[in-house]
């Protein structure tokens, strides 16, 4: 088979950031002054040498009343109660499973907040303990919402919901978080045959549109004998490619954005949509349309 | 401000390697001319006062120079004349690459603002750095630069004019191109103002005349051919010889393949092949079949101005005959060299050659040195230069010509004239004795010198301590001092006080640097070159009698026995009751009427001093002996009036085991403080061979003579004691001076302990502290010391043990070389002394030869050759034995160590090279002594007008 | 006397540039999607790239989590093709062992640990051309790529060489030829803002009265490395923040 192979020296990437806010706040860096007063409350991202408020990363400055703290632009995720998340099982526990949410602990998932095949309202009983690898075993993949912010910063999750749960076929990927959008809901049902949910960890669930949602129940069953058609495959390929172009040039994720990124991108096959300048083609694009849509 | 260019060169290393270094172009170099309007102001660019005048252009210039232009006539360059010089940095570069000597030269002239010569880094450059073409050789690339940089010049300063100057004939064609005015260097001097002298100056690479006859020696060989032939074994790379008494024959000592050192003979014009002593070349080895064995023939270059070569085939045939007949055991590699790997031209001193028209443009020179063949030069002044001594330096040899072919650099003063003489042993023996520059004068105390109440305070107060010093008559560096008290009933004080010299040198000063440079003071027969100016060496530093001086003082703590129970050393203020010499000092200990506390303190220290010397004795120190002597001059006409050999004291002694004593001990102080960097001396033990012809004489007298170690060689010397001839025990002594190996100053860092042992002294460790006024290495064993007993701090180059080594290795050079240049200079004045006068002397045989017997005079201390025969030939009177030793002539035998009567006188023939020659008188031989003369020699020097005259020369202490 | 001087007598470096200049420094921060932060950094020919992954669980061995601050774990290799000489192993060996030791060290001194107990950041650097300075080189790259991450910082720490030339003059920021030509190297990382020095380290001795301006060259050295790393950091987050459009200030509108 013919390949062509696509060479670049990193001096020639194109590396134009896509502006689109020309407004630039004062950004702080490691170690400089924010103030010479006291009165000032620290918050994330600062700290208190001698009479002097720090920032200790590079960011913008945000202050609630007396509170002042540094923003990065990028980070780990810091969960909030009542964030989606997309998480990987890395341990089973005593009653508990832990999840990788890419945070800088691994969040918790108590038996007790998930909801078992037999009803909502069940009582947990010793069997369901033994069960727990049957449940959900290292590696699985879960959707999943922010219960809890423990002191220690690390997360308690459930999935008392239908459309949390257990996740089967489908494209994980990871952006930083702080690209993802926040917006009223992170589950789309795009109307080009896929799902995606955008995690405000930032991991990135793609798979194709269940047609009987009333059989999923939150539950732990995982359909992989059912053969997703290529077509559908291939939207999931380009939606994934999409989606690493707008992350690559800092494009908010959310759902018009990707949608219009599908469409920007579908003079590319889904391979080329590889390339750094196809990628780059469709970011400019999408964030063209986007700039025009908000306009309008 | 910064531009990066990368350029990628191959190294070979085994494979090929890419090597990529960044190379910054700048925009913020100045140009370096002085009313240069677009380059930022610098107050380092003085404006041009000189104004070059050349008839060639009828504008004031400046001058660019190309590499060889540097490299060949810097005997130019360092004339006043030139000035206004733009030196490239592509330029500077290559020179240091191509000539290092040449480099420093070109550096000194740059630091002399006066002459107005800027470097301008080119190739740093944003505006001249040109890349380098792919195919582009160096040299055209250097020459482009140079090219470019003048371009650039023109274009940046209009109003200025820039002459490039170039012996290149293709690279002047290409700046004309330019529009650059260019001009040969000889064609420059030559139009120049006042031109004259310095036409001499030029170096002629071109050949002074272009020779119809044939090419006289073979060519050498190319580099690229050298390196593969010595790679390839077939080749040997090693330093030329020239040999002394035959100027067709030299050696070549190279290294073989398993690291012995081999002597390959060459002979003859071929052999030879333009090789001047000291060049590395590389030579051919012959087969075994074409050895031949060294000549014993003597050969002089009579070469005569206009001469050819006919005198040398003529020679070289003689060569030739006298092969055939060698033994074949005598014969030794022999080969020829091929080509001249490095050149080691230097300057030489020497006469021009007499005969011949002295006012033609061609002279030959004579070197003084020679082994160094005559040098065919340039000059418009013969006449008068054939009355002088001159320095000359070769430029080239090109095949054509029989003698190398140089040019005059400079006149040292009349030929035979006391001040000439000198000079000529001083640049022989690269002594550096100019003036002290102002820079080092400046670094001098001022006077008057006061001792302030902060000097008192940091120092011990030893004025009111009775403390003398003693030393030769007529000293005035007097560096140390002594005193002695007693304790105790059993127990005695005993100091040793050297001036403190490293209180006024600081390091790192113009003075230090410059101290260190001449590492000694160099004591000629009538002069005196000082390691440190005047005002510290005889007055500041010197300890003289009745005067308050700071010294370093090193305290022992000794019993009657001489055992010393502790040391201390500390900086100290003295005031030296007196300062006397040898002569009074033992005058004052023999006269038992004097009963003051200097004669006690002194008949102390000659008592201790008589114990330590024993001491030292048992332990198997050896007492050497050298003839050394003394002359005595006229102070009007400076013209030697007697020569003697040097007087000794028991005082001597005295001082000397004192001196030895602090030495060690400070030695052991200052090792144990700084294992790493302390400067200490040794003197290795010689090979047992080098004894060899002290055994064998021994032998032929009936002792033995054992060197396995110092101690047993030191009985052995002691037991050699002939009643009938007390001269035969100090004759043996000189001769085992002759086997010993050099002393040498050394860091403590690069050998192991084992090898700190001084052999002649028989000590463990030893360095030098008490001569810090006339030796470099005292003051840094006084700094050393300084530091260790708190009164001052190290600096960092005291501390770097290669920094250290290099000192020591400019110490051990200089030294030896003003050894030598001491003993030229007695030769010259005892030749001087002998000039017309006759004389019978009493001598003793130091060895026979085959056609010779070598006799020593003790009363001059020379040594001179009595043939007994013409070179070459047997003996008409004499039978030679060479078993025992002995030269047989009827019922009279000469041994070594014979006492002789001869007559001396001087042959003054050749003018450089006067020499003594000697006819026998006693044992009387008919047909070849002489009767003796009827006025026996009687000592002239006891007349009394001669005491303040003679120089000072202390014995290098071991 | 060599026959090269690491300075000349117009006062030029063997490559043109002055004593107390640095060679040109180029950097870039977030090269690398997978990583939380990563930075590349070319230092003179010198080229690094360091890659910070976490704050995350501790991973393998729950031992080495700390209860009250975060564990750095750092690693440092050079590319087989990083020096003249094809380099037989890219880590492991004792050289990249000592200077991993030492990156540790260097980032101790700067990032606030105690936010994050139970954690652990890694740090990679991988060095891709090595031309003298390496190890400053890779402090000052993991700086970048730590800040890239959002990790929280005392301040930037930034490391610098300085020899000395001539026995005499003190020189900023050596190349791998100057390394060459002798000469001792003192390596100093410094917190540049509040000027304090966190790790030191010399190739062969020199004389004590030579510290001083040699230490004060090369934290002038991190002075300047650090201005020259604050601009591309401003810059880069500028660059993120127009693009995104400062997102999550957005939110709270």
């Amino acid at each position: 088979m013919l390949q062509e192979i696509h060479i670049r020296l990193a001096e020639t990437r194109d590396n134009t950031p896509l502006a689109i806010n020309q407004r630039v706040p004062k950004i702080f860096t490691p170690g400089e002054i924010i103030s010479e007063q006291q009165e000032f409350m620290r918050g994330h991202g600062t700290y208190e040498e001698d009479i002097y408020l720090k920032a200790s990363v590079a960011g913008i400055k945000e202050q609630v009343n007396k509170l002042i703290s540094i923003r990065p632009l990028k980070s780990r995720y810091n969960g909030e109660i009542g964030d989606v998340v997309v998480g990987r099982i890395t341990e089973v526990q005593q009653k508990r499973w832990k999840v990788d949410t890419n945070s800088r602990l691994d969040s918790l998932l108590l038996l007790s907040s998930v909801n078992l095949p037999g009803g909502e309202l069940r009582r947990r009983s010793a069997e369901d303990e033994h069960m727990m690898r049957q449940y959900l075993q290292e590696g699985d993949l879960i959707s999943a919402e922010v219960q809890n912010v423990f002191s220690d910063g690390s997360l308690s999750l459930h999935t008392r919901s239908f459309k949390y749960g257990k996740l089967s076929q489908g494209v994980m990927l990871k952006v930083f978080p702080s690209l993802i959008k926040r917006s009223k809901t992170h589950f789309h049902d795009l109307p080009i045959g896929a799902s995606v949910i955008l995690g405000n960890n930032g991991f990135v669930w793609i798979s194709p549109t269940m047609v009987n949602q009333e059989d999923n129940v939150g539950g732990f069953t995982q359909n992989l004998e059912e053969v997703v058609p290529r077509g559908t495959r291939e939207t999931i390929g380009r939606l994934r490619n999409c989606i690493l172009a707008l992350a690559q040039s800092n494009v908010m994720l959310f759902d018009t954005s990707i949608l219009y990124a599908y469409e920007e991108s579908l003079k590319y096959n889904v391979a080329e949509l590889l390339l750094p300048e196809a990628m780059v083609d469709v970011a400019i694009l999408t964030q063209h349309k986007l700039n025009l849509s908000e306009y309008s | 401000m910064l531009t990066t260019k990368i350029f990628i060169r191959k190294n070979r290393a085994g494979n090929f390697l890419k090597n990529i270094r960044e190379h910054y172009l700048r925009d913020d170099i100045h140009c370096g001319i002085s009313n240069c309007h677009d380059c930022p102001p610098n107050s380092n660019i003085s404006p041009a006062t000189h104004e070059n005048k050349c008839s060639l252009y009828n504008f004031n210039h400046y001058l660019v120079l190309d590499t060889n232009v540097i490299l060949h006539q810097m005997d130019l360059l360092e004339e006043d004349a030139m000035c206004n010089v733009i030196i490239l940095n592509t330029v500077l570069e290559e020179v240091k690459h191509r000539n290092l000597p040449i480099y420093k030269r070109l550096n000194n002239i740059m630091e002399n603002t006066d002459r107005n010569f800027y470097l301008f880094p080119n190739n740093f450059h944003i505006e001249c750095y040109i890349a380098q073409d792919k195919l582009e050789v160096i040299n055209d690339y250097n020459d482009r630069c140079i090219r470019r940089a003048c371009t650039w010049y023109m274009q940046h300063v209009p109003d200025a004019k820039f002459v490039l100057l170039t012996d290149d004939v293709a690279n002047r064609q290409l700046a004309a191109e330019e529009n650059i005015y260019c001009c040969s260097v000889e064609n420059y001097v030559a139009h120049l103002e006042n031109c004259g002298s310095l036409q001499d100056k030029l170096a002629h690479h071109d050949g002074h005349s272009i020779s119809k006859s044939d090419d006289i020696f073979p060519p050498h060989l190319t580099t690229l051919e050298i390196h593969k032939g010595i790679k390839e074994n077939k080749l040997y790379q090693g330093v030329y010889h020239a040999s002394r008494d035959n100027f067709l024959e030299g050696y070549v000592v190279v290294e073989e393949s398993d690291g012995t050192p081999m002597q390959i003979i060459v002979q003859g014009r071929v052999g030879q092949n333009r090789a001047v002593q000291g060049d590395v070349v590389a030579v051919e080895l012959f087969n075994v079949k074409e050895w031949t064995a060294p000549s014993d023939l003597v050969f002089e270059d009579e070469g005569l101005v206009e001469s050819g070569v006919d005198e040398v085939l003529r020679k070289e045939a003689e060569l030739n005959v006298g092969k055939g007949k060698k033994e074949a055991e005598d014969r030794k590699p022999t080969g020829r060299v091929v080509g001249v790997i490095r050149r080691k031209w230097r300057q030489y001193c020497g006469i021009l050659q007499q005969d011949g028209d002295a006012s033609g443009l061609y002279q030959l020179f004579v070197p003084a040195e020679k082994r160094v063949p005559k040098i065919r030069i340039q000059t418009r002044q013969g006449v008068f230069l054939r009355t002088q001594k001159i320095v000359v330096t070769i430029d080239l040899w090109p095949r054509h010509s029989r003698y190398p072919e140089g040019h005059f650099v400079r006149a040292l003063g009349a030929i035979g004239d006391q001040a000439t003489e000198n000079e000529v042993v001083l640049l022989e023996h690269e002594v550096p004795h100019n003036q002290f520059s102002e820079q080092v004068l400046k670094c001098l105390p001022k006077l008057p010198w006061i001792i302030t109440d902060a000097d008192v305070e940091a120092r011990v107060d030893l004025r009111d301590i009775d403390i003398c010093s003693v030393d030769p008559p007529g000293c005035t560096d007097i560096d140390d001092a002594l005193h002695c008290r007693p304790l105790t009933k059993d127990t005695f004080e005993v100091g040793v006080h050297i001036a403190d010299v490293s209180h006024f040198i600081r390091p790192g000063t113009a003075l230090d640097v410059e101290a260190a440079n001449r590492a000694t003071t160099v004591y000629l027969v009538n002069k005196r070159i000082d390691m440190v100016p005047e005002l510290l060496s005889s007055n500041l530093c010197s300890l003289r009698g009745g005067e308050e001086r700071f010294a370093f003082s090193c305290i022992w703590e000794i019993d009657k026995n001489a055992k010393i129970l502790n040391v201390r050393c500390h900086k100290s203020i003295i005031r030296s009751r007196k300062a006397m010499t040898y002569e009074e000092a033992q005058i004052t200990i023999d006269d038992k009427t004097k009963n003051d506390s200097i004669a006690i303190s002194l008949r102390n220290l000659n008592m201790l001093a008589k114990i330590l010397k024993r001491k030292r004795l048992e332990n198997g120190a050896l007492v050497l002996a050298s003839p050394e002597v003394k002359i005595h001059m006229d102070s009007e006409t400076m013209e030697p009036l007697d020569v003697e050999v040097k007087k000794l004291f028991e005082t001597n002694s005295m001082v000397e085991e004192f001196m030895l004593l602090a030495n060690i001990s400070v030695a052991e102080i200052i090792l144990e403080a700084f294992p790493d960097c302390a400067m200490l001396r040794r003197h290795p033990e010689p090979p047992v061979s080098n004894f060899d012809p002290l055994i064998k004489v021994g032998k032929n007298l009936g002792f033995d003579i054992k060197v396995d170690t110092g101690k047993h060689l030191a009985e052995s010397l002691d037991e050699a004691v002939n009643a009938n001839n007390p001269y035969i025990n100090t004759m043996l002594r000189i001769l085992a001076t002759r086997c010993m190996m050099q002393a040498v100053y050394f860091p403590s860092g690069i050998y192991e302990k084992s090898n700190f042992f001084h052999y002649g002294l028989a000590v463990p460790l030893y360095t030098h502290f008490t001569s810090p006024i006339r030796r470099y290495a005292d003051i840094i064993v006084h700094r050393l010391l300084a530091v260790t007993v708190g009164s001052d701090a190290t600096y960092p180059d005291l501390l770097d043990k290669q920094k250290s080594k290099l000192l020591c290795n400019n110490l051990n050079y200089r030294n030896r070389m003003a050894q030598y240049a001491g003993r030229a200079s007695v030769a010259f004045n005892t030749h001087l002394f002998f000039r017309n006068k006759v004389q019978d002397e009493e001598g003793y045989i130091l060895c026979i030869r085959k056609n010779a017997v070598q006799i020593l005079i003790p009363r001059y201390g020379l040594e001179c050759t009595l043939y007994l025969a013409e070179k070459g030939q047997s003996s008409a009177y004499f039978q030679y034995d060479v078993e025992e030793q002995t030269q047989k002539c009827g019922d009279i035998t000469l041994h070594a160590f014979d006492p002789v009567t001869v007559r001396l006188s001087l042959d003054s023939s050749n003018v450089q090279h006067e020499k003594f020659v000697l006819k026998l008188v006693h044992p009387y031989i008919e047909g070849f002594s002489l009767p003796p003369l009827n006025v026996p020699s009687k000592r002239k020097g006891d007349s009394k007008n001669k005491n303040k005259s003679h120089e000072k020369r202390k014995k290098q202490l071991h | 006397m060599s026959r090269k001087e690491l300075l000349s007598k117009i006062g030029l470096r063997q490559d043109g540039r002055r004593a107390e200049e640095l060679r040109r420094i180029r950097c870039k921060l977030g090269v690398f999607t997978q990583p939380d932060g990563s930075a590349y950094l070319e230092q003179g020919l010198t080229k690094v790239l360091a890659a910070v992954y976490g704050p995350h669980q501790v991973r393998g061995g729950r031992s080495k989590a700390q209860h009250d601050a975060a564990i750095i774990n750092c690693q440092f290799s050079m590319a087989v093709f990083s020096t003249g000489e094809r380099k037989k192993r890219p880590r492991g060996d004792r050289k990249s062992t000592e200077i991993s030791i030492h990156l540790h060290q260097a980032l101790l001194a700067a990032v606030k640990v105690e936010l994050y107990p139970w954690s652990q950041i890694d740090v990679y650097v991988e060095v891709l051309h090595a031309d003298g300075g390496v190890f400053p080189a890779c402090v000052n790259a993991a700086t970048l790529a730590l800040i890239d991450a959002g990790i929280p910082l005392k301040e930037y720490v930034c490391a610098c060489t300085a020899s000395l030339a001539n026995n005499n003059v003190a020189m900023v920021d050596i190349s791998n030829q100057e390394e060459t030509l002798g000469g001792p190297v003192l390596t100093v990382v410094a917190l540049p803002m509040s000027a304090k020095i966190v790790h030191m380290e010399m190739s062969q001795r020199f004389h004590l009265d030579h510290l001083p301006k040699v230490l004060n060259l090369a934290l002038q050295g991190c002075k300047d490395i650090k201005a020259i790393l604050d601009d591309v950091v401003r810059q880069h987050v500028k660059d993120i923040g127009s693009s995104t459009g400062w997102s999550q200030t957005n939110r709270k509108q």
